[in-house]
């Protein structure tokens, strides 16, 4: 009787490691499509400023991934290729493409709330982490996501409210090691393109003491999915050629 | 002088043996924790004076919480009405600002992470010794453009000389994205291993175009005309600037590493404290051993009519005449010593080179600490210590009656 329980259990255990592997796999493809072109407006909120950004941002699956800066004048021309774990920007004022080194990569990404790393890392979820469904209602799955042993991961903790409707993420709250809450991302306004649906307002708070008062807010717009992007962009060459 | 004090006298010249070997213990050892203090105080005032003087300066005024937050939200956002208000003081000699800020250094080979500042040239040279670290090329002027002073050891990561270029990104004072080219005008080497391969610096005029930081800083730094009055001046200007910013002495935003100096004496005076009750003993017991073959004599004493207080008196006299005689020459010594290590300092470089550097040093040369109130200090620690350790014998000897005493072999 009881290996049978034993058994029963690991069964479960099993089917529920699909469910929510399932789970994050379909919103990593729904978020990051076969390839996604889109244009994005940025805003930074600090204390004491607010500042505006644009960009157009192309991008293979979560393996590369192109942005351009457009607006403001003085960060037009900026690019950024992002290949597997490596990232490099180009920079038309000192006319130098720099390849941001492991140090770097938990600081800001052009002055905002966003790191290098979300640039570069933000896809490994379904790699990095186990994941785990702590709840599940008619309207959202709730999966705690801890980093595998030898994940090179910055979070101790990711909670995760996916919408069910969507299989997109509705609310994302980032934990340090200490299981302090970090950072929260919230996906809102989910509009659809083509036959694809995608979050166009996000809206990033950091939650540490130093970041009382900031806020990064993006909006998203001319979401194409799975249209052929050249190849030319995801090379080092390219970040110099399109910056212009 | 009474004969008993005479008696005592001829004692000491008598017992030729016993005298100088008493004396030579105790004057080698009255002159080695004179040595040792001034080695150990001289160490720690060279580390406490070349980690403020090379780069952070005796008083800081920041935001209130800028060094728990290093953020740009906590700025001094009107750096130059501050730095008026404390120029009017008659007590600081030199008020100058930095804007520092951490910046990605590239160059077609290597980009590396590293401190890079805003500083006013002329009025930095007087508040900290970075104009005199240099080692390459020329220090900073007050209309450079584009120029950069960097340390010997970013310059060795980023495998640059004089003269090449390297480029920056970094995050402006209004949270934008900034980025330049600069020429390197010179190369410092400060000694503090840390500072040489971690920051540059530029002339802050230009730095605030590119950092959209004019009339911001993150430190203003001050030089007070007496230094050892920094705790109370820097009070003071706490006093009469904006509540939003504080004003911190070097003892106060270094505190660690007053403390860790302070425990560090502690432990070197654990140790000797060790060696001399090692020393206690050694001087107690001979000087039990010298006086337990004086028995008879005493007994003789005693039986002339020499009352138990006066032969204490005697042997005290004894003791004290030894003692201040060995403390005399041990000072003399020690203090000797210790003056010619001050004008020659001792270099420990050739051997520990590279633990210096783990430690963060360069600075090899370490001058003796010469003050003679702590060698004075000294000198009566050890006459205390030579006299409490005659005293058990003394009394020892004290308790016999004389017939017992005479009859002792």
């Amino acid at each position: 009787m009881n290996r049978l329980l034993v058994l029963f259990s690991i069964f479960s255990l099993y089917l529920y490691a699909i469910t929510t592997d399932e789970i994050i796999k379909k919103v990593e493809d729904n978020l990051n499509g076969k390839t996604l072109t889109m244009t994005l407006s940025m805003e930074v909120y600090t204390k004491k400023t607010k500042r505006k950004m644009a960009m157009e941002s192309f991008s293979v699956g979560t393996e590369k991934s192109f942005i351009k800066i457009t607006y403001p004048k003085k960060s037009k021309g900026i690019t950024f290729l992002k290949i597997g774990n490596s990232m490099w920007q180009y920079v038309p004022k000192i006319e130098r493409v720099i390849k941001i080194p492991a140090s770097m990569m938990l600081q800001s990404w052009m002055g905002s709330d966003f790191t290098n790393d979300d640039l570069v890392k933000e896809s490994s979820i379904s790699e990095d982490y186990n994941h785990e469904l702590l709840l599940e209602d008619d309207n959202v799955y709730k999966l705690k996501l801890m980093p595998k042993d030898d994940a090179a991961v910055v979070w101790g903790k990711i909670i995760m409210n996916i919408s069910k409707e969507y299989y997109l993420p509705a609310v994302v709250e980032y934990f340090d090691e200490d299981d302090e809450l970090v950072r929260v991302l919230e996906y809102k306004d989910i509009k659809k393109f083509e036959n694809k649906y995608y979050p166009t307002y996000w809206v990033m708070t950091p939650k540490t003491q130093d970041k009382i008062g900031h806020k990064t807010v993006v909006s998203i717009k001319n979401v194409q999915f799975d249209k052929d992007i050249d190849k030319s962009y995801f090379t080092k060459r390219a970040l110099k050629r399109y910056s212009k | 002088m009474s004969p008993h004090y005479i008696i005592a006298l001829k004692n000491i010249i008598r017992s030729k043996q016993r005298s100088i070997v008493t004396i030579v213990l105790s004057a080698v050892s009255t002159a080695i924790l004179i040595f040792s203090t001034a080695l150990m105080d001289g160490e720690h005032k060279v580390l406490l004076k070349s980690a403020v003087e090379i780069y952070p300066g005796y008083i800081q005024i920041t935001h209130k919480e800028f060094r728990e937050n290093p953020s740009f939200d906590n700025l001094i956002f009107d750096t130059n009405s501050v730095i008026n208000k404390i120029r009017q003081k008659d007590d600081v000699d030199t008020v100058t600002s930095r804007f520092e800020t951490f910046v990605l250094f590239a160059t077609d080979e290597k980009s590396v992470g590293a401190m890079l500042a805003g500083i006013e040239p002329e009025s930095e040279a007087k508040v900290s010794k970075l104009k005199k670290s240099l080692m390459e090329g020329s220090y900073l002027d007050s209309d450079d453009k584009n120029k950069v002073y960097i340390g010997s050891e970013l310059a060795n990561k980023l495998k640059v000389k004089v003269g090449d270029v390297i480029s920056f990104i970094g995050t402006a004072a209004d949270y934008s994205f900034c980025a330049d080219n600069v020429k390197v005008k010179g190369i410092f080497q400060s000694g503090l291993f840390e500072f040489d391969a971690n920051s540059a610096f530029l002339n802050k005029k230009y730095f605030d175009e590119i950092f959209v930081s004019s009339n911001i800083s993150t430190h203003i730094i001050v030089q007070p005309s007496v230094i050892e009055d920094s705790l109370d001046i820097s009070q003071d200007i706490s006093k009469s600037i904006d509540k939003e910013l504080t004003s911190k002495s070097w003892q106060e935003y270094m505190q660690a590493l007053v403390d860790a100096m302070e425990l560090d004496s502690v432990f070197g005076y654990i140790t000797l404290g060790i060696f001399f009750i090692v020393i206690f003993f050694v001087v107690l017991i001979y000087t039990l051993l010298s006086i337990f073959s004086r028995i008879k004599e005493i007994g003789v004493l005693r039986a002339i009519g020499t009352s138990p207080k006066e032969i204490l008196q005697m042997l005290m006299f004894e003791s004290v005449v030894l003692s201040f005689v060995s403390v005399a020459i041990g000072g003399i010594i020690g203090g000797a010593v210790a003056y010619y290590f001050n004008i020659n300092p001792i270099d420990f470089g050739s051997q520990f080179d590279e633990q210096f550097k783990q430690y963060g040093l360069v600075n090899t040369l370490f001058p003796t600490e010469f003050n003679l109130l702590v060698i004075f200090r000294d000198m009566a620690i050890m006459f205390f210590l030579n006299i409490l350790s005659t005293l058990y014998p003394i009394m020892k000897v004290n308790r016999y009656n004389p017939v017992e005493a005479m009859h002792h072999v």
